[in-house]
């Protein structure tokens, strides 16, 4: 029972972790970023390169932040900025995009499974289980994660200035707000946030070079459901990550990996707005 | 080259041709590919044969795609499940039941009724009143991994990961296969190509525009939608079959969500929504790739990622259209005109007897609205509001912003809208019926901001309008089109008739608006709802429009409502006139004495509470 509990907790918050780059993306730009799976994919070989380099194994998690920031800025400026009138398109080139990334890692580091250094590994004991410390962890990094969005979103100009242009931004251009450094400095902490999370799941398997892949849907369909709200997307982790690890234990785990999906596009069809309030 | 002829002379002017210009061309571009595909097999060797066959039936498949994603702007991820649900049904039979002409035959029905329930299925969770269409695309891309896993949960009945190899299948020589895929191909690419340039065709443009609009044009844009995936489900499903059956294996891949997206990755490369691009497209690039990505493997796919993206971002037309207004510089102007196959469309006067509109019972009101409401959580927009407009009454609806006239109109077309009430048409209740349904109870409505269909001409808005009572053609685009008199009227006098082979968002502002009265008259509605008719328009053309108005009232018994704040053309043209203000009915009564009234003097000037 305690697993079963420890289990749910652990799962939301890599869901979450997962998750939050591509919702602050979707929440200010409404451009669903289908290249968020080779993001993780990109998190996961950075791992393996701090480990190829027999560097500390927590340095990879800054590394793949930079790396990721720099990508998504990159991208922002070469390819996203001309589809913000066409986010079904948008879809279509962070897709292609991806496949791209994906061939050149694989040119870079093979086809291969390989295994990067983790910092922590063990188990613990907790509420008398003994469970994997790394996986607890993981809610420390979710809290952080979390905390770290509302600290920037509320507390610093240039989430105020975010929080403008996800509310209305003719209005935030019209008050002299510069919604394309918005955009850019968005798109690019989304997926800073995209690696790190890569490098955050990387400890929990093994990297490969089509690791992201599983995830994005399901960090897609958390976002759908979330709308552009953090806690939103909190609890929608907690409900469907809950119900996802109900459904592998006590179904079958094949059923387990459809819940999540399955759930949110139904959610969906009865309740537009999902998990979002008001 | 659209003529346009008043008056009823214009029939004897009408030759009918057995078969359309475009006809002729299709078929013998037809006949030209299936002649192509006859030689093949002499020219090439029986790799390339194979990986053709291949080709072929992912191009049926991406064929698909196109009518849904290109021409309807349905994006969708899921026709390659289809393809899989087909593959599966001949793998699965051949593998546990056995290879009997009788048991082809019902693998190949069950795959096709089995795709249809599920595209039924997936089109009632996607194309409900008010989806996105990014849940449209999130629908379509949780099928693929919803097959897949039952794939892989299958154990050995379904092969799991490895699929299913190695069964007895009908079998044919390569070069049986090349021809037969190939012809298949070939026609249905020849049906695809003359079903987009039918007047079906079009109206599937209209949707993917401006879906809405088309809604209130009474046209059933949800049946309609899935009633197209399911017959795209059942072509995907039987190109899978046929896959299968080729190459006697099956795999989770030929199902699986990446599958789907290198369809719409082929479509979008060849062009979207042109039929002829897609195809092409598949042909080539899954040629290309047989051979490249065995020399160069990865960077081949680095280049097709690279120029997908480089398509979609700088022309997201595709590749062929772009071509192919290269070559058709350089053709004959005479096989260019063809090629264009821009028929004659003319627009005549509909005779009084075949004006549908309904009967108007003079002894009930035409629209009743009975303490209609309508709330936002604890904010009341609108409250317990009774309006009765009877036959041949003409209601002007006055009030400050704000004062809820546009809701109201909403409530009353949409039946989802209002939060109690109730409100008949006709003497119809119309509960919780959408746009659609509630127009074919005889109710019009146009909009405030002018909604049209921008990529289409003024003429195809025309014969959208008339969707109602002329079905269109799934082949052919009609000649010619009756239309109710007073449409014909404003067509007549506000000029549209020289601008109907114009873009719509060409024209200026009035016509647009005047386009979008002529399409609500084309309804032949008999009531009439107007939502400020005459913004934006020079005094000519109000009093026009006012005139216009006057007319249908009196001579044709319509009953009509009308949002407006120019006093004198609500003076002009109304016989009653009500008051809405914060929500509430203030006044009711003789145009006069409304606006003579105190109450609608201290209303615009604000004074009251």
């Amino acid at each position: 029972m305690n697993y079963l509990f420890l289990d749910i907790i652990t799962t939301a918050a890599i869901l979450f972790i997962i998750s939050s780059g591509l919702l602050i993306i979707f929440g200010v730009m409404k451009v669903i970023n289908f290249a968020h799976g080779v993001f993780l994919t990109i998190g996961g070989y950075s791992s393996l390169v701090v480990t190829r380099f027999d560097w500390d194994p927590w340095f990879s998690m800054p590394l793949a932040f930079v790396v990721g920031c720099l990508l998504g800025a990159f991208i922002e400026r070469a390819i996203l900025r001309f589809l913000y009138h066409r986010p079904l398109d948008a879809i279509l080139a962070t897709w292609g995009l991806g496949i791209v990334l994906g061939q050149l890692i694989i040119i870079a580091f093979g086809r291969e499974v390989q295994f990067a250094d983790r910092p922590v590994s063990g188990a613990v004991e907790l509420l008398g289980a003994f469970y994997s410390q790394y996986r607890l962890l993981l809610i420390i990094f979710a809290v952080l994660v979390a905390a770290a969005m509302w600290l920037l979103l509320k507390g610093t100009r240039i989430g105020l200035q975010t929080r403008a242009v996800i509310m209305n931004e003719p209005l935030a251009r019209g008050l002299g707000i510069n919604s394309s450094r918005v955009r850019l400095i968005t798109f690019s902490f989304g997926a800073g946030l995209a690696c790190l999370a890569g490098a955050f799941i990387t400890p929990l398997s093994s990297v490969d070079p089509n690791m992201g892949l599983p995830w994005l849907v399901s960090a897609f369909m958390l976002v759908l459901v979330s709308g552009n709200s953090f806690l939103a997307l909190a609890i929608a982790c907690l409900v469907l990550g809950g119900a996802q690890v109900l459904a592998s234990t006590y179904i079958n785990p094949i059923i387990g990996g459809l819940t999540i999906a399955v759930l949110a596009a139904l959610l969906l069809r009865l309740r537009p707005k999902g998990f979002a309030y008001d | 080259m659209t003529r346009f002829i008043g008056g009823v002379e214009a029939d004897h002017g009408y030759l009918v041709l057995p078969l359309h210009v475009r006809f002729r061309a299709v078929c013998i571009l037809t006949a030209l590919a299936l002649i192509v595909v006859l030689i093949g097999p002499f020219v090439l060797d029986p790799y390339t044969q194979s990986v053709l066959v291949r080709a072929f039936l992912l191009a049926v498949t991406a064929l698909t795609v196109d009518l849904l994603w290109g021409t309807t702007g349905i994006l969708t991820f899921a026709q390659g499940a289809f393809f899989g649900i087909g593959a599966y049904a001949a793998g699965l039979m051949f593998t546990h039941v056995g290879y009997t002409a009788g048991t082809v035959l019902f693998a190949l029905l069950a795959a096709i009724t089995v795709s249809m329930l599920v595209a039924a299925f997936v089109g009632w969770l996607a194309f409900w009143q008010g989806a996105t269409s990014l849940y449209v695309a999130v629908v379509t891309l949780v099928l693929p991994i919803v097959v897949v896993q039952l794939i892989y949960s299958g154990g050995s009945f379904t092969g799991s990961s490895s699929g299913l190899v190695g069964f007895d299948a009908p079998s044919l020589s390569m070069s049986g296969w090349f021809w037969f895929t190939g012809t298949l191909m070939v026609l249905l690419t020849a049906c695809a190509w003359v079903f987009i340039r039918s007047d079906y065709g079009r109206m599937l443009n209209a949707i993917r525009d401006n879906e809405t609009r088309n809604r209130y044009l009474g046209i059933p844009t949800s049946h309609i939608k899935i009633t197209l995936m399911m017959a795209m489900a059942a072509l995907a499903s039987m190109a899978g079959f046929i896959y299968a059956c080729v190459g006697t294996i099956v795999a989770p891949e030929h199902a699986g969500f990446v599958f789907g997206t290198e369809l719409v990755i082929y479509v979008a490369l060849g062009g979207r929504g042109t039929v002829l691009g897609p195809v092409i497209g598949t042909i080539g690039l899954e040629w290309a790739s047989a051979y490249i990505s065995s020399i160069l493997p990865f960077v081949w796919t680095i280049i097709i990622g690279t120029i997908f993206v480089v398509v979609i971002v700088i022309m997201p037309e595709g590749l062929l259209p772009p071509i192919w207004r290269t070559l058709s510089k350089k053709l004959p102007s005479r096989l260019a005109k063809a090629a264009k196959g821009k028929g004659a469309i003319t627009f005549y006067p509909l005779a009084e007897s075949d004006i549908k509109t309904f009967p108007a019972n003079m002894s009930q009101p035409a629209l009743d609205l009975s303490s209609v409401t309508k709330r936002y959580g604890h904010l009341k927009v609108l409250q317990g509001i009774d309006i009765a407009v009877m036959p041949g009454e003409l209601v002007g609806i006055v009030g400050p912003n704000g004062a809820g006239k546009t809701t109201l109109m909403r409530c009353i077309s949409d039946g989802l809208e209002r939060s109690s009430g109730v409100i008949k048409v006709n003497g119809k209740d119309i509960g919780q019926k959408s746009p659609a349904a509630i127009t074919t109870l005889g109710l019009g409505r146009s909009f405030q901001n002018t909604s049209l269909f921008e990529s289409l001409s003024v003429s195809e808005c025309l014969r959208l309008a008339r969707y109602r009572h002329w079905q269109p053609s799934k082949t052919d685009t009609a000649d010619r089109i009756g239309l109710p008199t007073a449409a014909m009227e404003v067509l007549e006098s506000t000029g549209l008739t020289s601008q109907l082979d114009g873009k719509v968002n060409n024209l200026p502002h009035g016509m647009k608006r005047a386009l979008e009265l002529t399409m609500v008259l084309s309804l032949e509605p008999n009531v009439l709802l107007l939502d400020e008719p005459t913004a934006g328009l020079t005094k000519a053309d109000r009093l026009m429009i006012g005139n216009i108005l006057t007319d249908l009232q009196t001579r044709l018994g319509l009953a009509i409502v009308l949002i407006e704040h120019d006093f004198d053309f609500v003076k002009q043209v109304c016989s009653r006139l009500v008051v809405l203000h914060r929500g509430e009915l203030v006044l009711d009564g003789e145009v006069q004495e409304v606006v003579n009234s105190d109450l609608v003097q201290e209303i615009y000037s604000g004074h009251v509470e």
